[in-house]
């Protein structure tokens, strides 16, 4: 055997578990979900039938899972500003503290680490229960609102879970940004008679773009299969009001319907338009960046 | 420090510390009134506990099968995360040592889906877990984790081997060693910090992943601890004592983890390592 032989022989050897779980997990249902999508899958017939792009067709016109984009759309947008802006806000107030930072970083990133399930919960707790102590009791009647009920303030409701939630990460890379920062600019920037803002805005702020693009596309990617908050804070509801395109899809598969082409058919549609924007994001900022 | 400077950072103090009470402000409702009654839950949430009673947690402890959910979760995380790394760092050793067309092409393979989020390929994954008849395995779902992993995780290392010298192996080879030797003898140990980063960011992931599960653990002996207190929610829909102490039990491993490795978490989040 040649010398490239060999090399290419225990290359298969060591590569070989990891491809093996991988082509099962995630390279082989990624490519047979394309075939799904177009079959008439169900999990109550034993076959599935090939009907093209019928289940394309049928996404076009249904009006619930159109909704349901809008809805994500809606909530990517703002949690793309409001997430942002505090995080960005916390981590630079947070980085020029000298000694309390570390404890402010740990407790800000705390609800992080926890499962949005778990923090779901807890804030349903305090929707329904701890508000309307707070109105009757305590007089702040600006609290007394059905927050899970109404679908306006459950879509607060849930900008302020995922921003609880995703707020302490996104501080974290825009701080780490911030130390790459050398102190001396800002210092020969404020000699200069800079003020604050604006040795924020024109000597930081072009410093750290990078960590803007990855926040951003962190935020965008995730955000767009928002789950687990809706799920446990208010499944969706009132009625499918809330109901994001991750719970649509799951709905559609797994309660209820079980239609699986269909379902996988709108997987197909999300994963899509994620990915076009998300292209179109990197370019976009990449090219910012450079620009600078 | 001037007078303007001075009133400023006392300024900046007051909103975080406010701002980080409004932060906590769930997590510490909820650990308040898991010590209550429900009655006395009902009556005032903002009242401090007049005992600290463990009734709910000894209750709730017993109904979520805390003890099998806790070692349930502890399996398939382990041995998905174990899996994953093992699979990666060998993976991605030879992928980055050899320069072939074939190296290559395997690379851009396992690169070209990091992008292709669970929800897009949920469905024909159930299908996947079907034919493998490991719905409701927690050894199979771990395989299924390690599949997810790896991309990730072979990217990361491919990074950090093309930093270490070639020299080493090439003596260890020039003295017979073969390439396993090599591997387990020289490889594995200088890959620990990036081996660190990995383990402890797909920890979090496995540990905190509901989606899956929900979807794959239909018997109730395997659920995982997530599972088992999104069922005692449904079960106590208003019975909030219970609930908040099931709340309070599911958080506290990961709570300590946290407390534990918090340095290295927040370093690996900081270079990008870790997802959150």
């Amino acid at each position: 055997m040649t010398r490239k032989g060999r090399e290419n022989l225990s290359l298969l050897l060591f590569v070989a578990p990891a491809f093996i779980v991988y082509f099962l997990f995630k390279l082989y249902p990624t490519f047979s979900g394309v075939y799904y999508s177009m079959t008439s899958w169900n999990g109550l017939s034993k076959t599935k039938q090939f009907i093209g792009f019928t289940n394309y067709i049928e996404i076009y016109s249904d009006t619930y899972f159109w909704k349901s984009m809008l809805f994500t759309s809606k909530y990517v947008i703002v949690m793309l500003l409001v997430a942002n802006i505090i995080a960005l806000s916390l981590a630079v107030a947070i980085e020029s503290r000298k000694k309390a930072k570390g404890i402010f970083r740990t407790l800000f990133c705390m609800p992080n680490m926890i499962s949005m399930i778990i923090g779901g919960y807890m804030w349903n707790f305090i929707f329904t229960k701890v508000l309307y102590y707070l109105a009757d009791n305590w007089g702040m009647t600006i609290f007394d609102k059905s927050w899970i009920g109404n679908p306006r303030y459950a879509f607060i409701a849930i900008v302020i879970v995922s921003s609880w939630g995703i707020i302490g990460y996104l501080m974290i890379i825009y701080m780490a940004a911030l130390q790459g920062v050398p102190v001396h600019l800002i210092e020969s920037g404020s000699l200069d008679g800079a003020n604050a803002w604006q040795s924020f805005f024109r000597i930081t702020f072009p410093m750290i773009r990078h960590s803007l693009t990855i926040c951003i596309f962190w935020t965008l990617n995730s955000m767009f299969q928002v789950f687990d908050v809706i799920y446990s804070l208010t499944g969706g509801g009132p009625g499918r009001e809330t109901q994001s395109v991750a719970i649509n899809i799951y709905e559609e598969a797994f309660s209820g319907n079980i239609r699986y082409g269909y379902a996988t058919a709108k997987s197909m549609v999300l994963f899509l338009i994620v990915f076009v924007i998300t292209i179109i994001q990197i370019t976009v900022m990449k090219r910012k960046e450079q620009e600078l | 420090m001037s007078k303007k400077r001075r009133i400023q950072n006392l300024l900046v103090y007051t909103a975080l510390i406010l701002l980080l009470f409004f932060w906590l402000f769930p997590i510490l409702m909820a650990l308040m009134n898991s010590f209550k009654s429900n009655k006395e839950l009902l009556t005032n949430v903002m009242a401090l506990p007049t005992t600290l009673k463990l009734d709910n947690y000894l209750r709730t402890f017993e109904k979520m099968h805390y003890q099998r959910s806790f070692l349930n979760t502890l399996l398939l995380t382990t041995l998905g995360v174990g899996m994953m790394i093992v699979f990666s760092a060998m993976a991605g050793w030879r992928l980055c040592r050899t320069k072939t067309r074939l190296s290559q092409i395997i690379f851009a393979l396992f690169i070209f889906s990091m992008l292709i989020p669970f929800s897009s390929i949920m469905i024909p994954l159930y299908k996947i877990i079907l034919v493998f008849h490991i719905k409701n395995s927690l050894i199979g779902l771990s395989f299924v984790y390690a599949g997810f992993g790896v991309s990730m995780a072979i990217f990361l290392y491919h990074g950090f081997i093309k930093g270490i010298p070639f020299e080493l192996e090439e003596a260890a080879a020039m003295d017979g060693c073969n390439k396993i030797t090599i591997f387990y003898k020289i490889i594995l140990p200088m890959l620990k910090p990036v081996t660190v980063a990995i383990a402890i960011s797909n920890v979090l992931w496995v540990w905190n992943d509901f989606l899956l599960p929900l979807i794959t653990l239909s018997d109730n002996k395997k659920y995982s601890l997530l599972l088992s207190t999104n069922i005692l929610f449904g079960q106590y829909s208003s019975d909030w004592s219970a609930i908040l102490s099931a709340l309070i039990l599911s958080a506290i491993p990961v709570i300590i983890f946290y407390a534990v490795f918090q340095r290295q978490i927040l370093k690996g989040i900081g270079e990008g390592a870790v997802k959150g």
